[in-house]
Parts: structure tokens; sequence; C-alpha cells
């Protein structure tokens, strides 16, 4: 017993000894007796195996490459020949530079140290050494009290920040959304001022519609937001209308929306699920929570449903404010609708733009039927970037009267309310009058006129809108602001037909973005004068 | 006669020492930068290099001394200092902790020097003593 106790302590006192034959050394074998994939220095790995590889993970193996003159392992894989093979070569490697080590008469200078293995008499001296806070791997056993951090950083985090998940008191406020498949996952929390819209599939049935938690208005209510993070100061979530969807789609706002209705079955129906929660959440400027409010969409589930869509968003508002849906701060963003208004009446007194969601810069849109006489007044937002040409066919018989028809076609091309002003940034203000860019207004007649006095009948045709913009602002953040809009209004001479015959004219209308930036120029400060000046009677003896 | 060979040899083993010693200190300097160069190998290494030098000094200066008036007593002194001077550059050559290949063809160089001029001296001595 006393010399095999000698020997497992000569055992524990070494540690392996290091390799360092390059011909044995190979750093991608990882697996014990197994194979692994292009490692061609692995031991494990039969002919076979090496037939099967791509390339070698580890071409050479060298010991430092600072030596003059060293024994290298190369090892390639040979893909010409068939089955490939591994090719090992041992070869010295030489180092050409002047400085290359001839020799080192100091042991450990080329390799990492052992580290010292603990034994009961170097316990003691290895733990001073090594088990002070120096070599803790964990920075927060540094701090001794603890709880002197903990109020400080109570103080900081007492408002919502960006993103951050809006609390409730069991846990945060969920959104539903869809998580890579489109069915529903309730943990998606909500983040604070981030404005969603989410629409995911439930699985449903009508047996078990009074006992799915997410079919009732009760799940998305009944936990109250926490005004503050980590706070006490709870803001209760009150139900701002109810709209309930019949079968066939049609919807109804109910007037009274303090009945909580909670789903039932009736005549093999589910009534009052759940179908749509809109979340509107009022804050304050300082990231406090004070109010929410829901408006919900409930529905019925028949029998042979078995999954209901539901759609989820919400909205944040600052206290006090009017939401004016901005399309850029302050450039304008792609795809964000281009703003524009009317100036009422009482210039040159400045007055306020008129700018609401019915004013709109818009384009005709192309519908199904490609009739302009039937087009339902169907229009499409301008979005800022985006070029578009829509279009319609206009039939044109015999019976048709042109001064009617060009106040028709005018109406298609130009909708109901045409803009007069177009905004000049994103962010343009009502009452900042500068800001806006007056709507140019050509008119362009396809065919010349030979007799002034006879003004025969013009319709118009097409519509084309030129929105000019540059880019303004700091080089490394451009901003994208609109100079000049040109509304051209291209018209042609109504041939009188025969009558019974029908012709087809093309209405286009369309809308095209130029970018006008000239090349940036960047501009330097002035150097700096050195402004020296002598008090005036510095040369006082000799002036 | 003073031996002309023997003169022009310690001429230009003067100047070749001063450059072999800026390039020596600047290579330490390196490898202590570059390589893991402890305290205690580092000491000896300068020490040697420093010793040389100041053996050097007197060494030529008894040279050129002995050389010119053509004393056989300070020549021998100085063959003496260059059997000092030889270790010291054996040491440099073959024991120091990184040996560079450009260490080694300074110190080589150095060696063949010293070689060199003791024969010189040899020759020197007797024709002196006779």
């Amino acid at each position: 017993p006393a010399d095999t106790r000698d020997a497992t302590q000569e055992r524990v006192r070494s540690a392996p000894a290091p390799v360092t034959d390059v011909a044995r050394l190979c750093v991608c074998d990882l697996l014990v007796a197994q194979c692994d994939v292009n490692c061609c220095c692995d031991p494990d790995c039969s002919a076979e195996d090496f037939s099967l590889f791509t390339a070698c993970s580890v071409p050479l193996v060298i010991g430092d490459s600072q030596l003059c003159s060293q024994k290298a392992a190369v090892y390639s894989l040979d893909v010409e020949a068939n089955p490939p093979e591994r090719i090992f070569k041992l070869i010295d490697r030489v180092n050409p530079s002047i400085f290359c080590i001839h020799a080192t008469n100091y042991k450990e200078a080329l390799y990492l140290k052992s580290p010292e293995i603990p034994t009961p008499e170097n316990f003691d001296q290895l733990l001073d050494k090594f088990g002070g806070a120096t070599f803790s791997a964990e920075p927060d056993s540094w701090n001794l009290d603890t709880d002197a951090e903990n109020p400080p950083e109570a103080n900081e985090t007492s408002r919502y920040e960006y993103g951050v998940p809006v609390q409730t008191e069991d846990a945060f406020l969920r959104l539903p959304s869809p998580v890579v498949t489109s069915w529903c996952s309730d943990a998606n929390p909500a983040g604070f001022l981030v404005n969603q819209a989410t629409k995911c599939i439930r699985s449903v049935s009508v047996e078990k519609c009074a006992s799915i938690q997410a079919l009732s208005m009760l799940f998305y209510i009944n936990s109250s937001i926490l005004a503050v993070p980590k706070s006490s100061q709870m803001v209760n979530i009150t139900v701002q209308s109810i709209v309930v969807q019949s079968l066939n789609g049609m919807r109804t706002l109910l007037s009274s929306s303090d009945v909580l209705r909670l789903p039932m079955v009736l005549d093999e129906l589910c009534i009052n699920a759940v179908l749509g929660v809109n979340y509107h959440i009022t804050h304050t400027d300082t990231g406090e929570i004070i109010g929410a409010a829901a408006a919900f969409v409930l529905g019925a589930i028949s029998k042979e449903a078995l999954s209901i869509e539901q759609s989820f968003e919400i909205s944040f508002t600052q206290e006090n404010t009017q939401p004016v849906p901005l399309s850029g701060n302050p450039g304008y963003v792609v795809g964000l609708p281009v703003r524009a208004g009317f100036q009422p009446q009482g210039y040159p007194f400045p007055a306020a733009f008129l700018s609401n969601k019915h004013s709109q810069l818009t384009i005709l849109q192309s519908t199904s039927t490609q009739d302009c006489l039937a087009a339902q007044g169907a229009r499409a937002p301008v979005l800022f970037g985006y070029n578009m040409i829509s279009g319609c066919k206009l039939r044109i018989t015999a019976a048709m009267k042109c001064q009617p028809l060009a106040q028709t076609l005018l109406d298609v091309l130009k909708g109901q309310s045409f803009p007069e002003y177009v905004a000049s940034f994103g962010n343009s203000q009502a009452q900042d009058v500068l800001d806006w860019v007056p709507i140019t207004q050509l008119h362009i007649s396809e065919q010349m006129i030979s007799h002034t006095w006879q003004c025969p009948c013009q319709i118009p045709v097409s519509l084309g809108i030129e929105v000019k913009w540059t880019k303004y602002g700091s080089l490394v953040n451009p901003q994208a602001r609109i100079v000049n809009v040109t509304a051209t209004i291209t018209t042609t001479t109504l041939k009188q037909l025969p009558s019974g015959r029908e012709r087809i004219i093309p209405i286009t209308s369309s809308v095209v973005f130029t970018d006008i930036s000239s090349p940036a120029e960047p501009s330097y400060k002035a150097w700096p004068t050195i402004n020296i000046k002598l008090p005036f009677d510095f040369f006082y003896p000799f002036v | 006669l003073s031996s002309l060979p023997l003169q022009i040899l310690l001429y230009v083993n003067g100047i070749y020492y001063i450059f072999y010693f800026l390039a020596t200190l600047a290579m330490i300097i390196y490898k202590s930068q570059v390589f893991s160069y402890p305290d205690d190998f580092l000491a000896p290494d300068l020490a040697v290099l420093f010793l040389m030098a100041i053996l050097e000094v007197p060494r030529l200066y008894l040279g050129f001394k002995g050389n010119l008036t053509e004393a056989e007593v300070p020549l021998g002194l100085s063959l003496g200092l260059t059997v000092g001077s030889v270790v010291l550059c054996v040491y440099l050559l073959l024991w120091q902790t990184y040996v560079l290949w450009a260490d080694v063809l300074l110190n080589a160089l150095l060696l063949s020097a010293y070689g060199l001029e003791s024969g010189l001296k040899v020759m020197a001595i007797a024709a002196f003593v006779s």
C-alpha cells in the first residue's frame, strides 16, 4: 500500500508530457477512436475515409515558425488520383529571415508553461496566488456590498424605453403573433413605443369555445399594466369599443362597451369569440404609461371552422397630442405616403394647411375591369420613392358629348380633391407655410391647334406627376426633401366618330420621382486665423 | 618594426566593435519585446555584453600602444585581454538565451577577427623580443 500511494502521488504531481513531434500532432483530431471529417492528420482515419474528404482542414503542422530550420508535417489531398488519397510529407522548413532563432538555451522559450499541479504541500501557496479577486471568473463577486448597488439602479429604470417589453402584473403585455409558422404564439411581448400589427391563426373548436382562453375578452384585459417597470403603480386596461362581426362579415359597433361579453355556445355557434384586439396605450414624454384601452372585434365561429384568424394591433400615443402619421423625420422615408394639403381661404394671411387623409396625393388605381367610367373612384396613395403607373381604357361612342366627358376624365385622373401643396419634408408642420411646395399644373395639348378661333374640345388622356427631390443635410445622413412637384395633363382632340362606331383610348396616370441632388461637396472650416494685436503702447519709448 | 597588418586589423576591429555592440544591444532589446525573456535570463546576457565592451577599450589601447612603440609588454597584456574577450564572445555565440542567425554572423566575424589578431600579436611579440 505504501508504494502504490507513492506511485499515485508521482502520477498526480506531473501533468501528461506535451507532444512536440509534428508528425504526431493533430489539432483537428477531436473525436476519440473515430475519424474526424476533413482531418488529414487523424490517425483514426483509414484510406477509405480519406477518399471521402474534400479538403484538408489542417494543411501544415509546424512548431514555432520563427525557428531557422524546423521539421514540418504537410498534409494534402491528391484529388487527381481515383480514389482521392492523402499525402503526408515530413519536410524541413527553412526560415530565410536574418532574425530567425538559431538556437535557444531557455527551455520554456517557445512552449507554454505547464501549470503547477496542486499537491497537499503547495496547495496553500497556490490558493494565495490564484484564489484572490484578480483571478476570479465572476466579476459580481468583486463587489462586497451588493445592497448599495440596487437603489441607484432602481431610479435609473423608472421609465420605459423604446423596445422594452411593457410589463403587467404577472408577466408582459402579450401581443399574439405568428412565430415561424402562422399559428399564434402568446409569448410575444409588446415593446414600448413599437407600433405593431400582427395576424395569426388559432386552432379552435366550437365545443371547447368557452374554455379556450385566447378567445375570451378577459384574457386580454385582466392583468393591469405597470406604469413604470418594477413599480406597483397599475394602469387598468379599459374596453374602448366592441365591434361585433357577423358570419357574413358585416360589422356592427355596439353602443355600450361596459358589458364584458364572454364566449359561449349558442345554436352550434360560438359567439363573442375575440377576432381582433386593438390596444391604444397613452404615455407621457418621460416614459410612463398613463392609460390603456383596448378595442375588440368579436365574432362567431361556426361548427365547421377548425381555425380562425386573429389580428392584433398596438399603438402608442403621447398624452395631449394628436397622432399625425409622419412620412419621415425630417426627410421622407421611401415607402411612406407623400403628405399633401390645401391652403384654406384667407391667403395672404398666413394660414395653416389642411392636411388630412382625404386630401392625400393619390393616383388612379387600375381595376380589374379596366373601364375608366366604371372606375368607382379607387385610388392609391402616392408613396415616396415609388414610381407608379396606372391606367384604364376609355370606350368612346358616337353619342358621347365632349365637354362632360372631359370633366369626368379629369375627375378620374385627378380624383375628387387634388391637393394644391405637397409637404417638403416628411415631418412638415401645417403651420410652417414655407415648408410646403405648391404643385405646378401644366397642360400639354397633343395636337397642334391650327385654327385658333376654333377651339375643338380636348379631353385629358394622361396625368403625369413628376416629383423632384433632393438630398438635404449632412453627408453622412442625407434627408430626402421634395423640391418641386409638377402635374402635367396631356389632352388630345376628340374626333367625332360616325354613329355606331366605337373607339378605345388608353388613359394613363403616372408618378415619377427624380433625384435632382447635386453632387455633395464637403466643405471645410476655414483655417483659424491667428489674431495677434499688440497693445497700442507696446513700443512706448520709441513711439 | 611595427606590424602594419596588426595595426590595420586593430583599427578595423575598433570600428567593427562599435557596430557590433550597438547591433547586439538592439537585438537583445528586440528579443525581449518579441519573445518571452524573463529577467533572470536577460541580466547575464546584458552583463556579458557590457563586460565585453569594458574589456575592449583597454585591449585595443594596449594593442595600439604596444604595436607602435614596439613594446612586448602591452602587447602581451592585450593578448591576455583578448582571451577574455574570446570567452565572452563564445558565450554570446553559444550560450545566450536566444541566438538569432544575425547573432551567429556577428559573433563569428568577431571571433575570426580576434583569432587573426592574436596570431598577428604573437608574431609581433616574437619580432620585438628577438
